[in-house]
């Protein structure tokens, strides 16, 4: 694929779900995340977030609308190709872990490993390499339910990233951390920004938001606005220089505002913590 | 993804819930086992009553006559009708060797000085070549019309001291009766020398028609004044050696008249099959002609003459042997099954309680034949682990049970082979379904299972 292809393109992507009532979780949602780009998202609960990254991750289908990963339609794809993709080119943190019960934090690592048929050793040793790198290497051989919430993010966050992926996906995973084990992992985010992986970072947390170089600001299954954020790394401040695009222009005026209304939302939620 | 990688993932599944897995393995275990346990009994119970023969006796054809619906072995429902005189015009008849009578003697002991043996049924008035030479280890077969007796190892060793050739045996038949006879030969082995015998071990001795059945028929005369012991039964009246002549008997008219054998034998040239086929021919169109006294009775059509080689009634008794053992392992291979749908029992509900687990492995790029394999793997390791253990257990009743009924113990390798060909399979089947369920679930939906 040309390098100049985009990762994700979303075409009015949309997800219907046919209820008493009809409730749409994407209503038409249209997005390019070019290589190598970092991006998070922000909304409500129950704005679609989560939708669209199953959507992305190539584990929910779209009602509706075109979503394209690495220059190929994937609703074209065959289920084998489309488990494919999910095994070696997409990494998923899930908001709620979903971790392998019986098996220890070194083996849920590896798990993705397995099924690309890599060797035991090997394997082992890129898994215990990950969990060094998410600060988790005296852990290995617990199991999920012997660690606490933010340690088993980090072993999803592990087990994402062990196939090195092109693109992550990661729908909030610093929801259960502390300030400092947040900090760690945002710079592994960055880390793996830096060497060219496609990052998509669901977030409650405006701080955790403007790691990225853009926020996609969801309401009620569409983008409400695209904010850009011109240093991406510190996040703070007003964009220097004016964007070309007429909304970005807006956004970029409002940026204070649109914060404060982002938290405000945030916070009518009742539980801020994941979703379940 | 690797078969041992599988394997090693199947093993951790079945090793997390630990009494679950044995009481679904408990199944296959139960069923594998009683199907050993009962096809190694069963062909012990066929060693046991048939022995381990390769008949020798293959120019013979036995004959006897019965109803024709009767079932069962060699002499069931027969009935004397085979007269001396039909005996020896038998002979006389191309394609046939010789022909003689084989009746069991009501004794009831054998003795020598003063040692005395039990003997029940053990011992048989026959023709001289009923023992044949090759089974002869010392001595010789005896002859018609003399007092002389070949007797086998378990006869010639049950006294305190060795009976050997020359040796004089008495004896005792029911009623008190008693004759001397001459050990005049000693066969090598204990197991029987016909079908009409069966072919265990056990003692027996034999001694020629002439005088001991038939004697009395036609040589009563020259009896009278021969050996002591003749003389002494003819005095008593005869009441309890049969081939007795009373003249009573004579005047009933010819029909019933005379010695008539329940039991004969037939000898061919030779033991191939076309030689055997034109004795029977011969044998059975005379019998059944009017020349013969034999067709006197057959006349009423209630009797018919039935005439076999043993290796066919052998193969007769293993056939109805061989029923009954299949119907035994027909049960036992219904509990095989039982446990065969408590194994997919376990799986389908191992598979639902574990949907979002299997939701994760496809999250995380499991592929369908990868879920498919896995709790295949699961199933078939529980199969092999109840076919192991089962045909250990099957194979440990079966010796017990053998040694109980005092049977040579057979184990049937074949069958053990089949069992934990079976074993494996009952976990291909059972595990199928449910590991096609598994396969199929759709990723998004299995992670939101709650
Ligand atoms: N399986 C489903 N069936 C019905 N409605 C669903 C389902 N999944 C999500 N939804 C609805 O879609 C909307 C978006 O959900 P989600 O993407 O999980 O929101 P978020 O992650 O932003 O909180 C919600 O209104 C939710 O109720
Ligand atoms: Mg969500």
């Amino acid at each position: 694929m040309a390098p100049s292809e985009p990762a994700v393109t979303l075409d009015d992507v949309r997800k219907t779900y046919q209820l008493a009532e009809t409730v749409h979780a994407l209503d038409g949602v249209s997005l390019t995340l070019p290589r190598g780009s970092y991006t998070a998202i922000m909304g409500p609960s129950g704005s679609g977030k989560s939708t669209l990254m199953n959507v992305i991750g190539c584990l929910d289908t779209p009602t509706e609308g075109r979503v394209v990963i690495d220059g190929a339609d994937v609703s074209t794809l065959s289920g084998r190709e489309r488990t494919r993709l999910r095994g070696i080119e997409i990494g998923f943190v899930f908001q709620t872990f979903n971790l392998m019960p019986r098996l220890t934090a070194l083996e849920n690592v590896a798990m993705p490993q397995l099924f690309q048929n890599v060797g035991r050793t090997d394997r082992n040793e890129r898994a215990r390499d990950l969990l060094d790198r998410v600060g988790l290497a005296d852990r290995a051989d617990h199991r999920p339910n012997e660690l606490s919430g933010g340690q088993r993010q980090r072993v999803a966050l592990a087990r994402a990233l062990v196939n090195d992926p092109a693109i992550v996906l990661a729908d909030e995973p610093s929801g259960n951390l502390d300030t400092e084990t947040e900090a760690g992992i945002l710079d592994l985010f960055a880390e793996f920004h830096d060497a060219g992986t496609t990052l998509l970072v669901v977030s409650h947390e405006r701080h955790v938001a403007e790691r990225a170089e853009r926020i996609v600001h969801l309401l009620d299954g569409k983008i409400e606005r695209i904010e850009a954020l011109n240093d991406a790394r510190n996040g703070s401040g007003p964009p220097s220089a004016g964007p070309d695009g007429t909304p970005p222009s807006t956004v970029g005026r409002d940026e204070h505002g649109g914060s404060a209304t982002d938290r405000g939302t945030d916070q009518e939620e009742p539980d801020r913590g994941p979703d379940r | 993804m690797k078969p041992l990688a599988l394997l090693r993932l199947a093993w951790r599944s079945i090793a997390g819930h630990r009494l679950r897995s044995a009481l679904t393995t408990l199944g296959v275990i139960i069923g594998v086992a009683a199907v050993i346990a009962f096809v190694t009994l069963g062909a012990s119970l066929q060693a046991g009553i048939v022995g381990d023969i390769s008949p020798d006796d293959q120019r013979n054809v036995y004959g006897w006559a019965a109803d024709p619906g009767t079932e069962g072995g060699p002499l069931a429902g027969a009935q004397p009708v085979v007269s001396e005189a039909d005996l020896a015009a038998l002979e006389e008849r191309s394609g046939i060797d010789a022909a003689y009578g084989y009746a069991p003697l009501g004794t009831q002991a054998v003795a020598t000085g003063d040692s005395v043996v039990p003997l029940g049924d053990g011992a048989f008035a026959t023709g001289p070549t009923y023992v044949r030479e090759d089974d002869i280890a010392t001595g010789r077969q005896f002859e018609q019309g003399e007092p002389e007796a070949v007797v086998n190892p378990a006869v010639a060793g049950a006294f305190e001291s060795n009976v050997s050739v020359g040796d004089e045996l008495t004896l005792v038949f029911q009623g008190g009766e008693t004759r001397t006879v001459t050990v005049v030969g000693i066969t090598d082995t204990s197991e029987g020398l016909s079908p009409f015998e069966g072919f265990g071990q056990s003692p027996r001795l034999y001694v020629p028609t002439d005088p001991f059945y038939a004697g009395a028929d036609s040589a009563a005369d020259e009896e009278t004044d021969g050996n002591e012991s003749a003389e002494e039964s003819e005095a008593d009246g005869n009441a309890s050696a049969p081939g007795e002549d009373d003249p009573g008997n004579e005047s009933d008219g010819e029909a019933a008249a005379g010695t008539r054998y329940t039991a004969i034998v037939v000898e061919a040239p030779s033991a191939d099959d076309a030689a055997i086929d034109r004795a029977k021919e011969q044998a059975r169109s005379y019998l059944e002609s009017d020349a013969s006294d034999a067709s006197a009775l057959l006349a009423s059509g209630e009797l018919e003459i039935v005439l076999q080689t043993s290796t066919q009634l052998l193969s007769q008794l293993q056939d109805i042997l061989g029923l009954l053992q299949n119907f035994i392992v027909g049960v036992a291979a219904i509990s095989l099954l039982v446990g065969s749908i408590g194994i997919a029992n376990i799986m389908l509900v191992s598979v639902t309680e574990r949907t979002r687990e299997i939701g994760i492995m496809k999250a995380v790029g499991a592929q369908n034949r990868d879920v498919l394999g896995l709790f295949l793997m699961e199933a078939i390791v529980l199969g092999v682990i109840g076919a192991i253990l089962g045909t250990a257990l099957g194979l440990a009743t079966g010796y017990l049970g053998a040694q109980y009924i005092d049977l040579p113990l057979v184990y049937p390798l074949e069958y053990v082979a089949l069992a934990i060909a079976v074993g494996v399979l009952v976990g291909v089947f059972s595990g199928l379904y449910p590991a096609w369920k598994a396969a199929r679930t759709d990723p998004i939906d299995a992670l939101r299972y709650e």
